[in-house]
């Protein structure tokens, strides 16, 4: 922990301990103060355009959602806004049984997000990591699939799961297996929330692969050597040294992951919509059905209000850690 | 130029100085760096087969995706579901929408973030840390929970269907994260080059746009692309402002191919590989920024 680096250390990893900052010399800072160059008023101008952004466009919103959601409306301009009190809330919780399964989905698919594409973006980055012939070419191509639109992973994905013509189909006839053809990838309500998750999985997870080998590069050569040398074999090696070392970038890609999979949404809608039976709502899209479908403003905000709170259930405390860590440092 | 090694020198860990073995021989190695190479290439082919799949169908006639199997290769390819697809969508119109949106949306948000981000990481004001902090929440809350409100804020300025329309929003949405990354990145400039630049006079401004923009060209590289995709690829916001047909975006438009035309599966798949190219073409024409500035963002920071 007192190594000094000769580079700074991960200052866009929100868990990294970051440069220690050089005391400042009285006399310098009160000249910058008197020359008028630092303080709230000098930074203004740098803020203003980003915070007038944010205001109008993020935290209003943010805030007419959770004031909506106690009132009850159509969503169309000029038609009365009725207030409710917390029925909505009521509403959902007590009968809205999609509600429910919207919120169980989230909760699967975030649980599953993080065992599996995060485990498979670490051994894709293990592997990658040593030299090997091609080694880029087999990055890129695990890393693809998260620069195309999830809208068109969908539509991909959904040709590949045709009953009739997609991959299931002609590996039934190659391998002879006819059950295989036989299955409704997402036509059957067991399986379609698992079916579009193999999807996300293949969009995301070479882009934890990325990140997790941008953390590689930080693992010192020197302390892999001389474990190596001390006779500890490639696991002991990981286990001591390696996963230790990549313990900022896990956080990251952990926070990253809980994120994109409680907003998972386009995958979802152009897959299934939601379907068969609500097999497959999630919270973000049933907020935005209510909202938008069912012209249900109250209960579409009561929803997103209620993903809103789990959001920063998880996120805060992590924000609250990751600056104390900072302090301490 | 990022794996500078650490200078100091180690200290060993207790527990692992237990003996020194002698190193392996290289041979049972090379077996076994064979096998992971296979095992690899077939991980690879595994992972690339949906993408493969799709180009083939989008080269088969009607007769051919009916009639032979999923990975039979297109002998005669149908460039007419091409064409087809051209004709049919609207693709250019939409293609064109998306690319003025990223055009204006990504140097100009880039540049509003750039500017807070120099703010909270370079000058000294009360809670600035805090202030960083309510930034940085907005890139983790969900786009769903603000986008029916959204809606009627848009609607309010008359903004509907209109490129600058979804542009707004886009920039303050993309804000958050953009200036978390680039205030971590200016953080790590040593303080020693604001000092003697404010020895030669230099004004905020000019500490700004002389030097530690330029600074930062890695991490600004790669957020611009990071940002591109992004922006070309981006579905809730769009679905919810831009209702008529003629405003659409890119995925918006693959959206309606797919809904209006279900079962003409070669001019569709044929759709979404043209409305891919753009980021592949930008992704791997930068690839090289791309990776390092990655890097540099996470590791150098």
């Amino acid at each position: 922990m007192t190594t000094a680096p000769v580079i700074a250390p991960q200052g866009g990893a929100p868990g990294a301990p970051l440069r220690p900052r050089r005391p400042q010399r009285g006399s310098a800072r009160q000249w910058l103060r008197r020359s008028g160059k630092t303080g709230f008023f000098a930074a203004l101008p740098f803020l203003a355009p980003a915070l007038a952004a944010y205001v109008v466009f993020v935290v209003g919103p943010m805030v007419e959602s959770v004031r909506l959601s106690f009132f009850e409306w159509s969503g169309f301009q000029g038609a009365p806004q009725e207030f409710v009190g917390i029925k909505n809330y009521v509403r959902i919780f007590t009968q809205d049984p999609v509600f429910w399964a919207a919120f169980s989905n989230t909760i699967i698919w975030v649980v599953l997000s993080l065992v599996i594409p995060v485990g498979l973006g670490l051994t894709m980055a293990m592997v990658l990591n040593r030299p090997l012939f091609g080694r880029n070419t087999f990055r890129s191509i695990f890393y693809i699939p998260g620069v195309i639109a999830p809208i068109a992973i969908a539509n991909m994905w959904r040709w590949m799961y045709n009953p009739n013509y997609g991959i299931g189909a002609s590996l039934a006839e190659t391998f002879n297996a006819p059950w295989l053809a036989e299955i409704q990838w997402l036509g059957d309500k067991n399986i379609a929330l698992y079916a579009i998750f193999a999807a996300f999985v293949w969009q995301i997870a070479g882009t934890n692969m990325v990140l997790f080998l941008a953390g590689l590069q930080s693992v010192s050569v020197e302390h892999v050597e001389a474990a190596k040398l001390d006779g500890a074999n490639a696991w002991q090696v990981f286990r001591n040294v390696t996963l230790p070392a990549l313990r900022p970038t896990t956080v990251i890609v952990v926070v990253l992951t809980i994120i994109n999979s409680i907003k998972v949404f386009d995958l979802i809608v152009g897959m299934t919509g939601g379907g068969p039976a609500q097999s497959t709502q999630v919270l973000a899209l049933w907020s935005y059905s209510q909202s938008f479908g069912n012209h249900n403003y109250g209960m579409g905000n009561a929803i997103a209000t209620v993903l809103l709170i789990i959001t920063l259930v998880i996120v805060v405390p992590y924000m609250v850690w990751t600056a104390r860590s900072e302090k301490e440092s | 130029m990022t794996t500078t090694a650490l200078a100091t020198p180690k200290t060993r860990r207790p527990e692992s100085a237990l003996s020194t073995k002698p190193q392996f021989g290289t041979r049972p190695r090379d077996y076994v760096r064979i096998g992971l190479w296979i095992a690899l290439l077939i991980s690879v082919l595994v992972w690339a087969a949906p993408i493969i799949f799709m180009i083939f169908t989008s080269l088969k006639s009607e007769q051919d995706i009916f009639g032979t199997p999923a990975f039979a290769l297109p002998f005669t390819p149908e460039w007419g579901n091409y064409v087809e697809a051209l004709e049919r969508g609207n693709l250019l119109t939409s293609a064109g929408n998306s690319l003025i949106i990223a055009l204006v949306k990504v140097p100009v948000g880039l540049f509003i973030s750039a500017a807070a981000a120099f703010a909270l990481s370079r000058l000294k004001f009360k809670r600035q840390r805090l202030l960083m902090g309510v930034i940085a929440l907005g890139a983790m809350v969900p786009i769903q929970v603000a986008i029916a409100p959204l809606f009627q804020t848009v609607q309010a300025l008359g903004l509907l269907n209109t490129q600058i329309g979804v542009i707004l929003p886009y920039i303050a949405f993309g804000l958050p994260y953009q200036t978390f990354i680039l205030y971590g990145f200016f953080r790590a400039i040593p303080a020693e080059i604001d000092e003697s630049a404010r020895m030669d006079g230099a004004s905020n401004w000019r500490l700004f746009w002389q030097i530690i923009l330029p600074l930062s060209k890695p991490a600004l590289a790669a957020l611009f692309i990071l940002d591109f995709v992004s922006t070309w690829n981006e579905y809730a916001i769009a679905l919810a402002l831009l209702q008529s047909q003629d405003a659409w975006t890119i995925p918006l438009a693959i959206q309606g191919f797919q809904s209006q035309f279900t079962s003409s599966y070669g001019p569709l798949n044929a759709f979404t590989i043209m409305s891919v190219l753009p980021v592949l073409i930008v992704y791997i024409m930068f690839q090289k920024y791309f990776v390092e500035g990655a890097f540099a963002g996470a590791v150098k920071g």
